[in-house]
């Protein structure tokens, strides 16, 4: 029996050296479960899709494309033992994820340590790339850049000055709090209140009516789906009528189907948005819709980003090796969904398109594009 | 200067909330108090009666207004089989264990909510007009009204109950002595079963019926416990009349002083309710009825 059992032992650990060689290994975190499970679901599945379709295409340096995938369920703690474990006992070469930047700025670490390159294309606190680390790149805007390319448009957007901030009480929130109002400032407008939500609360009532006695001609919000349908229910709920503009989930499918008619005239300042018109992204629409069942939103935007910049980099690497991979992806130039990216020296991505999108019976239509500047 | 339609408006929300609260809380209280159980499960309920409102409407078709009992009846029916084959066990087991056993509950529902019904947040279709009323510059809305009837109504029904019923009396003397109780021809174990099941049901009403305008998700049991714990506490633990009275008062120390303090400090403003109660009144605001 215990020889049997050794033989076993024996022959799956040959199996899996013999799958390693046979692979490229590139490691996911993600929040599964936790308070942004949704999203972060959504960004696996994408990764998965679009994985699946480049092994159909032949992968990558002659190999097949491994993804490893752990829960970080938004928990920094979490985050980093789902980092470890991939790096440690699956020996990935790659690591994209964590979602909430409080994880990412965990999980980071990881990766500087066992020197393993990591994308994040979701988390957008700004000291992420203030910290000198050389393997990790942020291959999305953060919000101070989406601040300066879209805090000046928004007064005449809505046609409005006065602004008020209701935003979820974390690094992202705290970040646009500070980083809009000079933008807004500067173009003739001003901030009559700022409230925080915590990431807990589904009820904001209190919230709302505070604001409401702002009288504001627009409220600027920072939430994810299951707080963005709460927050624009309850908002027209109690009688205001102001317009909605909010970085997060306010341009996905579920929000929208979700809020019904809240959703209606609310503005998206996002990084991605379904609508938006090349070929690029035509068929990763058309490939979300027809595996996913769904059109795709900004953390699916995010995945595509993510796992086409890092599989590039490989390929421009011409080995699976960690530093090779870091070395391409500090030259990145890639031509993808938003436009041209590349990393400026602290490994901040420049150069993409962003978008100002305005929900119209039930679709997200883009209404105006900037470019992020190098910073 | 005080805006009067701003104050209304806080006080409005305050009431809406504090009934919700309510509701929670006294199923909460109930279960302790007949039971000697600190229910850290009680939030799942909540949950479950949410999400089940929702499928029953939404994939099923359920008329609206029969979904809402067949939700909560639905629930009633899960806690009866959990107190059957779980609680009926432990009647003698002490606090600490059937503390840990409803903790352990209570990761094994919301799991099972994840499995089942997946992280999405779900908001449960209503045949309210979405459009807000306005009453002198203060918002509410159809569904709003309608909940804080149901949640009051309940209340008031919990009430009864517990006042003026057979049942409600011998809750009540197991409440007060569970030997003394049985000596007297209570049957115990009954009561444990009634108050069990109606507790959850009181919860998952409160899902049920705020799902409408709270999004109903996996997790949201976590904090509905909590603060039904802090009403529990404010009341009285096992006091009917505290967690009516606890509950309002939560609710609208949360709006009042989110409205005029800071939003940032809602949640701490229960919390730091219990310390103080906890140090200067430890039995509560009022007495085990």
């Amino acid at each position: 029996m215990q020889l049997k059992l050794s033989v076993a032992v024996i022959a799956l650990a040959v199996a899996g050296t013999a799958a390693a060689q046979e692979t490229v290994k590139i490691g996911v975190v993600q929040p599964l479960t936790g308070p942004v499970a949704y999203d972060g679901n959504i960004y696996t599945n994408t990764v998965r899709m679009l994985v699946d379709d480049m092994n159909a295409k032949g992968g990558v340096l002659g190999k097949k494309i491994e993804l490893v995938v752990e829960d970080g369920a938004c928990n920094p703690a979490q985050s980093v033992n789902a980092a470890e474990k991939l790096v440690t006992r699956d020996k990935v070469v790659a690591l994209l994820g964590a979602f909430c930047s409080t994880s990412t700025a965990a999980m980071m670490e990881v990766a500087r340590k066992h020197k393993i390159p990591h994308i994040t294309g979701i988390s957008t606190a700004a000291q992420l790339t203030e910290q000198n680390n050389p393997y990790f790149f942020r291959a999305v805007a953060t919000t101070p850049m989406l601040g300066a390319a879209f805090g000046g448009e928004l007064p005449a957007a809505v046609k409005g000055k006065r602004f008020a901030f209701l935003v979820i009480n974390d690094d992202w929130g705290r970040t646009m709090v500070s980083s809009y109002p000079k933008a807004i400032e500067r173009a003739g407008g001003s901030i009559v209140g700022t409230e925080f939500f915590q990431s807990s609360e589904l009820q904001f009532l209190s919230h709302i009516t505070k604001l409401k006695a702002t009288n504001p001609d627009a409220i600027i919000l920072a939430a994810n789906t299951q707080h963005a349908v709460a927050l624009s229910k309850q908002i027209r709920e109690l009688g205001v009528t102001a317009p909605l503009v909010g970085e997060g989930s306010w341009t996905s499918d579920s929000y929208i189907k979700l809020a019904g008619p809240a959703a209606e005239g609310v503005y998206g300042l996002v990084e991605y948005v379904y609508t938006i018109k090349n070929p690029i992204n035509a068929a990763f629409v058309k490939m979300s819709r027809d595996k996913l069942k769904e059109n795709p939103t900004k953390f699916a935007g995010a995945a595509h980003n993510g796992i086409h910049i890092m599989v590039d980099a490989i390929r421009r690497a011409g080995a699976a090796d960690p530093e090779k991979i870091r070395a391409a992806l500090t030259k990145t130039n890639y031509n993808g969904l938003v436009g041209n990216i590349r990393f400026n020296e602290k490994n901040q991505a420049y150069g993409q398109d962003v978008y100002l999108a305005l929900v119209k019976n039930g679709v997200p239509e883009v209404v105006k594009v900037a470019r992020i500047a190098k910073p | 200067m005080l805006d009067l339609a701003i104050f209304g408006q806080h006080l409005l929300n305050g009431v809406l909330i504090g009934c919700a609260y309510a509701l929670i809380a006294i199923g909460l209280t109930m279960i302790f108090g007949v039971m000697n159980i600190a229910n850290f499960a009680h939030g799942e309920f909540y949950m479950m009666g949410g999400f089940l409102a929702f499928y029953l409407i939404s994939l099923l078709k359920v008329n609206y207004f029969l979904a809402l009992p067949l939700a909560v009846l639905l629930v009633m029916v899960l806690a009866l089989v959990i107190q059957q084959t779980v609680f009926k066990r432990l009647r003698e087991a002490p606090m600490m264990t059937t503390t840990l056993v409803t903790i352990g509950l209570s990761i094994l529902l919301e799991q099972v909510a994840h499995l089942l019904w997946g992280p999405q947040p779900q908001v449960i279709p209503n045949p309210f007009p979405t459009k807000p009323l306005s009453f002198f510059g203060i918002y509410t809305t159809p569904l709003y009204l309608f909940s804080m009837a149901v949640t009051a109504a309940l209340i008031l029904l919990g009430h009864v109950l517990i006042q003026r019923t057979r049942m409600g009396k011998a809750m009540r003397a197991t409440f007060q002595n569970k030997e003394a109780a049985a000596l007297v021809g209570v049957r115990i174990d009954r009561i444990y079963m009634y108050a069990f099941t109606f507790g959850a049901a009181l919860a998952a009403a409160a899902g049920a019926v705020l799902g409408g305008f709270i999004p109903v998700e996996p997790t949201m049991g976590g904090v509905a416990t909590l603060k039904a714990f802090v009403v529990v506490i404010l009341g009285g633990m096992g006091s009917f009349v505290g967690a009516i009275v606890g509950g309002l008062l939560l609710g609208l120390a949360e709006g009042l002083g989110a409205g005029y303090f800071s939003t940032g400090w809602k949640d701490a403003i229960g919390f730091f309710a219990v310390i103080l109660l906890l140090l200067f009144r430890p039995e509560g605001l009022f007495k085990r009825a």
